[in-house]
């Protein structure tokens, strides 16, 4: 399998901060992975995130996308990612036709090919006939559903999801996974993926990181880490090491 | 391409705020009609000014009746006539009935006659040689005209006032003499048919504003308030602009704009050009108004000049800076709440100081040299200019560049500052 995503050794201390957000990260996602990075809140997931999106840089190490930095490649490396916000990042008042003509537009897509994709995607998530209804209108699910096509218009290959699911329905929660899934095993997309649906994450996920105070406690693939730690379920090992004391921060 | 998307989106956005538009459209023109109604008649010149006077006549002789006939036709004055004691008279001054009140006593016009005569009779005596018509004491009583002025009026203006009728008196006192003098040349010539000696002043006193280019404008309040209201309604669109930003940052747009190929400045870019464009519709409407609307109210029609090109291009600097500043509020300001009420307050005060609410050129000398720290007033001094001075672009190109420099500072803090919450 070849490499997508290295990360060196990746730090981050924002000023003024006690300690790291991040504290020399290393790990490796293969293509074609669904990776899964987990841990308690604060525990650095978001800035880690950040850093692989290239919104700002690491204090130390490097993240290499394709081989590549966002210091010198930051274009290229955009290229790659696709990223699905945990919040729904729409324009309410646009339909959901026009936030994803725009959001393609910004991708550098335009034309039928892009009409087609949004279509498409549309049509697999069950969102056809609300098509030109304005987002404010939307159900929490269909809003979730829009967020997630928003980040696949360019076919990235890479595609970074922060809680896909939280505060939806079962049945867009299903839509979403298997579309997810359908396109993992078609297309060979990359999906990163946090949340803290643990059941969900080992249901979708070949791969799990468990991150903690900013730091790597475990990785590996999803059915060897429990197998590792003599565990019934990833919620098991995940409590086995991040403890059962609240995280409230 | 990307930039043309990002502006439709934009526009979109924007039409569909009803209740966004109504308050960045209505909210000028609605400044405009009350604040010029309120305004119009303190702008209006002191010439110009019906200043209410009652006339206590007990006279009723010749001394009142040019007094009256000469403060009517100074249009100055709206004369009321009554007869009432003195504190009467006081009283309706001091309740702010009338503004000034003329008290004539009664003989007035005979003893002028009289004491006029006399100081002839002394002078051509002088001539003659009769020097017990020389040697007289001099008759120092006064006659008195009682003034009574509102206590809330300010000196200069009292003080115009009193000399324009102490003017009057001299004339109608002037008169009495000539006309005595007359009588008594008469008297030593039977015979002579004198011609009527010529009253009217010799010496003329051409008045005029001055002016530029040959325009002959003056100002009123419908050339101080519509500019004046349009700036403000353009820079209060930093508050729907910052709002923009700032929800955009909440909602995870930004984070998804900031993570796709390409420069999020062309997303910001078309934000801004979207909003000069809502500024320079606003700027359109309100000369509109002014033009069209405040004649139909009574008030001053809105002479815009004849450098279209020109204020176009102090409109487009002012929406520029207006933007800038948007752009600013939203990127430092961390939310919607602080975003409204910084930015609010920081327009008000950016306008209290300019100019907008209080005209400068009534501003006490060291408010006058604060104001210029406004680019608030920066663009009301380029309208001014084009207004009342017929100005050209050489002579509003200070004003237009400092504009441009806030626009270029605030893009540049904007800038930096994201950069440094980048990088912190």
């Amino acid at each position: 399998m070849s490499i997508l995503v290295d990360i060196q050794h990746v730090s981050k201390k924002y000023k003024d901060a006690p300690r790291a957000a991040v504290n020399d990260l290393s790990l490796i996602i293969n293509k074609g992975d669904v990776f899964g990075l987990l841990g308690p809140n604060g525990a650095g997931k978001t800035t880690f995130i950040s850093m692989l999106c290239g919104l700002f840089p690491p204090t130390k190490g490097d993240i290499y996308i394709n081989g590549q930095t966002h210091k010198t490649h930051s274009k290229e490396c955009k290229q790659v990612i696709g990223v699905v916000p945990q919040e729904i990042a729409l324009y309410p008042k646009l339909t959901a036709w026009e936030n994803l003509m725009f959001l393609g537009h910004m991708y550098g897509l335009s034309g039928s090919s892009l009409k087609e994709k949004i279509k498409e995607n549309l049509r697999i998530l069950g969102l056809e006939e609300n098509t030109h209804q304005k987002v404010l209108s939307y159900s929490g699910g269909m809003k979730r559903r829009v967020n997630l096509i928003a980040g696949l218009l360019h076919n990235p290959q890479l595609l970074i999801l922060d809680e896909p699911t939280v505060g939806v329905d079962v049945q867009s929660k299903q839509a979403i996974i298997e579309h997810l899934k359908k396109l993992n095993k078609e297309n060979g997309m990359t999906v990163l993926y946090t949340s803290h649906h643990l059941d969900e994450a080992e249901d979708f996920c070949s791969h799990i990181a468990i991150i903690d105070d900013g730091k790597l406690i475990t990785q590996g693939a999803t059915k060897q880490l429990i197998t590792d730690n003599h565990c019934q379920s990833i919620e098991e090992v995940y409590l086995k090491i991040t403890g059962v004391k609240f995280r409230d921060k | 391409m990307k930039l043309l998307y990002s502006i439709y989106k934009e526009y979109k956005v924007l039409t569909r705020d009803k209740a966004g538009l109504a308050i960045t459209f209505i909210m000028p023109t609605v400044l405009i009609l009350i604040i010029t109604l309120i305004q119009d008649t303190t702008f209006r010149s002191v010439n110009e000014a019906s200043v209410p006077l009652l006339i206590v006549d007990r006279d009723h002789d010749s001394l009142s009746n040019t007094l009256e006939k000469s403060l009517i036709h100074s249009k100055f004055f709206v004369i009321t006539k009554k007869q009432l004691t003195d504190e009467e008279t006081k009283k309706e001054i001091a309740t702010g009935h009338f503004f000034i009140g003329i008290i004539i006593p009664e003989n007035t016009s005979k003893k002028l006659r009289e004491k006029s005569s006399d100081r002839i009779s002394k002078l051509l005596g002088s001539f003659s040689g009769d020097s017990t018509l020389v040697e007289d004491a001099h008759d120092t009583t006064k006659l008195n005209v009682q003034l009574y002025f509102d206590p809330i009026t300010k000196k200069s203006f009292k003080t115009t006032i009193s000399n324009s009728i102490e003017r009057i008196i001299s004339q109608i006192e002037m008169q009495s003499m000539m006309s005595s003098l007359n009588e008594k040349m008469k008297e030593s010539f039977p015979l002579a048919t004198p011609a009527k000696l010529e009253t009217t002043p010799l010496v003329n006193l051409t008045e005029e504003y001055a002016s530029y280019n040959n325009s002959t404008i003056i100002p009123n309040s419908v050339q101080h308030n519509v500019p004046a209201w349009t700036l403000f309604a353009m820079f209060f669109i930093c508050i729907p602009l910052a709002g923009n930003i700032i929800k955009e940052r909440d909602d995870g747009s930004a984070f998804r704009l900031l993570t796709m190929p390409g420069s999020y400045m062309i997303v910001i870019l078309g934000k801004m050009l979207t909003y000069v464009v809502v500024s320079l519709i606003q700027f359109a409407l309100m000369l509109c108004v002014g033009v069209f609307i405040l004649p139909l109210l009574g008030l001053p029609e809105l002479n815009i000049g004849n450098n279209l090109p020109v204020l176009f291009l102090v409109a487009f600097s002012s929406g520029l800076a207006a933007t800038g500043f948007g752009l600013l509020v939203g990127t430092i300001a961390t939310s919607h709440d602080q975003a409204s009420l910084f930015g609010a307050v920081f327009v008000i005060i950016l306008a209290a100081i300019g100019g907008i609410w209080v005209p400068t050129f009534v501003m006490p000398e060291v408010m006058k040299k604060i104001a210029v720290i406004s680019p608030m007033n920066w663009g009301l001094e380029a309208f001014y200019g084009i207004f009342l001075r017929n100005f050209g672009l050489k002579e509003i190109f200070p004003e237009v560049a400092k504009l441009l420099a806030f626009f270029a500072a605030s893009l540049g803090g904007s800038f930096l500052y994201q950069k440094y919450k980048r990088l912190k």
